[in-house]
């Protein structure tokens, strides 16, 4: 049967694939707008290049521990589907010297297409970060997850991956205004890519993607 | 700017992009090579499949979809004798979805010389935008081209009970449908090659996850509730190491669905999603499909 590659690849991640939104929070009663580029790599022609899902995100300083956010996937929405991401980054630890600051982000991730179509994603982001240097640039590492909600698949086909998780390394570099971002993630690595038409370029090689990701931050 | 930003949003929310039009992985032809032909195959026969020229005709259809004003030119390959078609029995081959007739041939060979040298008429088609016909491809677009090919056959004095539908892979799609309900002709067996339950399994298998298919295709293909409409006996075929159309997920669910009177699974080990006559050794896979096709 054989679609086209970039079919299979839309369908496998499109809704996988967005960096972290907030790792550490922000000041309180702080705005910030974020837009990131990136997704995993594939193999196309004889290069290797990210697909380059598109996010929009906007984020308010509650407290100075916690952050309210809104994402927007943009790439999701040009093919009809809105997706919307609503969530919190909350800090739990405070760093010190070389232990790391911890947070968690909880997020509800809302897809609609129409009255059949429709999803809600819960996912969990768990992340260690360390400030450091004059500008406190931040380094952190995290596992993002996703749940399925639903049992059973069509045909009342029992649905054996109920958690995604995705390992993910990252460094922001934080301007006075501006900060930008640049992340790895691996994408699912327990799961198989082998019955996929794409070639993932992983790692891994026969399991999960591996995705990087760049984002610019707007402070105001 | 300001303004821009509703308008921009509005857009975006309302966006006509779609995967469809990437689902289908037709190639364009000037013309048909066959045996000539020098691309990427799947296997090739050796001389003792050969099919004389006389019984090669290659001509065009016209088909319509319902809703369409005007008819599309489809190309058509019949090996056997047309004249013929009135006595023997003929098997309608709904191909892949991968690039043409000629990608085809040899699995067309195959089955005219299922059981015996030129035991079956064959009728080939390249749905729309495929090969050399004209058009683009669409679901709606496949069934009326497949009619069309069951038309021809009727025009020809094919009767119902002398007629099988084979259906490899997207094949399968239209193959089962035109099965299930009343169009120009009624098979009288249904024969699957790695067939696919629906397009929302496949963006179930794809994305690992429950997601409605309905966020990426508005194809509405379902084997695997159109099969249970079928009452003609049915033949399942199914590699096990398929990577492409799980065979647990999609061929077995068809098969389970199957309600009419008589069916047979044949669960290959080691066949891939393209590889069962090989796997199976064309002299096996040929009696196992000429048994069910002479006996049932």
């Amino acid at each position: 049967m054989r679609f086209q590659p970039i079919t299979l690849f839309l369908i496998c991640f499109l809704f996988s694939c967005a960096p972290a939104r907030f790792v550490k929070p922000l000041q309180k009663k702080e705005h910030a707008a974020n837009l990131s580029l990136g997704g995993p790599l594939i193999k196309y022609g004889t290069a290797t290049i990210p697909i380059p899902f598109i996010t929009a995100n906007y984020g308010y300083g509650i407290d100075s521990t916690f952050t309210g956010f809104a994402a927007f996937n943009i790439t999701a929405a040009l093919y009809g589907n809105f997706q919307m991401e609503l969530g919190a980054t909350k800090q739990l630890l405070k760093q010190h010297k070389y232990v790391p600051a911890v947070s968690i982000t909880p997020i509800a991730n809302i897809i609609y297409k129409n009255k059949e179509a429709k999803k809600l994603y819960p996912q969990l982001a768990i992340n260690a970060f360390w400030g450091y240097g004059k500008r406190k640039n931040i380094v952190y590492v995290g596992v993002d997850n996703w749940f399925e909600l639903a049992s059973k698949r069509q045909y009342e086909i029992k649905q054996k991956n109920r958690w995604l998780f995705m390992p993910m390394i990252g460094h922001s570099f934080i301007q006075k205004k501006w900060s930008f971002n640049i992340e790895a993630k691996v994408i699912a690595p327990n799961l198989s890519n082998e019955k996929l038409v794409v070639d993932y370029v992983t790692p891994l090689k026969t399991h999960g993607a591996f995705g990087v990701y760049v984002g610019c931050t707007r402070k105001f | 700017m300001k303004k821009l930003i509703p308008i921009l949003f509005v857009t975006l929310l309302t966006s006509c992009l779609t995967l469809d039009d990437n689902l289908f992985n037709n190639a364009k032809l000037d013309s048909y090579k066959l045996d000539g032909y020098t691309g990427e195959v799947d296997f090739i026969l050796d001389n003792s499949y050969q099919i004389p020229d006389s019984l090669v005709s290659i001509f065009t259809l016209p088909s319509q979809a319902s809703g369409e004003s005007n008819a599309t030119s489809i190309y058509a390959i019949y090996i056997g004798d047309i004249a013929k078609i009135t006595t023997d029995t003929v098997i309608m081959y709904c191909h892949g979805n991968k690039d043409h007739m000629d990608f085809y041939w040899q699995r067309a060979k195959l089955l005219a010389n299922t059981k015996s040298k030129n035991r079956f008429g064959v009728l080939m088609i390249d749905y729309r935008g495929y090969g050399m016909s004209d058009g683009k491809p669409t679901e709606d677009g496949i069934y009326a081209d497949v009619d069309a090919a069951l038309n021809w056959l009727k025009s020809k004095g094919l009767s119902n009970d002398r007629l099988v539908m084979y259906g490899f892979s997207l094949g399968s799609a239209p193959a089962t449908k035109l099965s299930a309900e009343n169009w120009s002709m009624k098979p009288d067996k249904l024969i699957l090659e790695a067939p696919f339950a629906s397009a929302e399994t496949m963006v179930q298998d794809g994305s690992g996850m429950a997601m409605p298919g309905d966020f990426f295709t508005t194809l509405e293909i379902n084997n695997g509730e159109k099969i249970k409409s079928v009452t003609q006996p049915f033949f399942w075929v199914h590699g096990e190491a398929d990577d492409f159309l799980n065979i647990n997920t999609h061929g077995a669910v068809v098969y389970n669905n199957y309600q009419g009177t008589y069916k047979e699974a044949h669960r290959i080990p080691g066949a891939g999603h393209s590889t069962i006559p090989q796997t199976m050794g064309f002299s096996t896979y040929s009696n196992v499909i000429g048994d069910f096709i002479t006996t049932q």
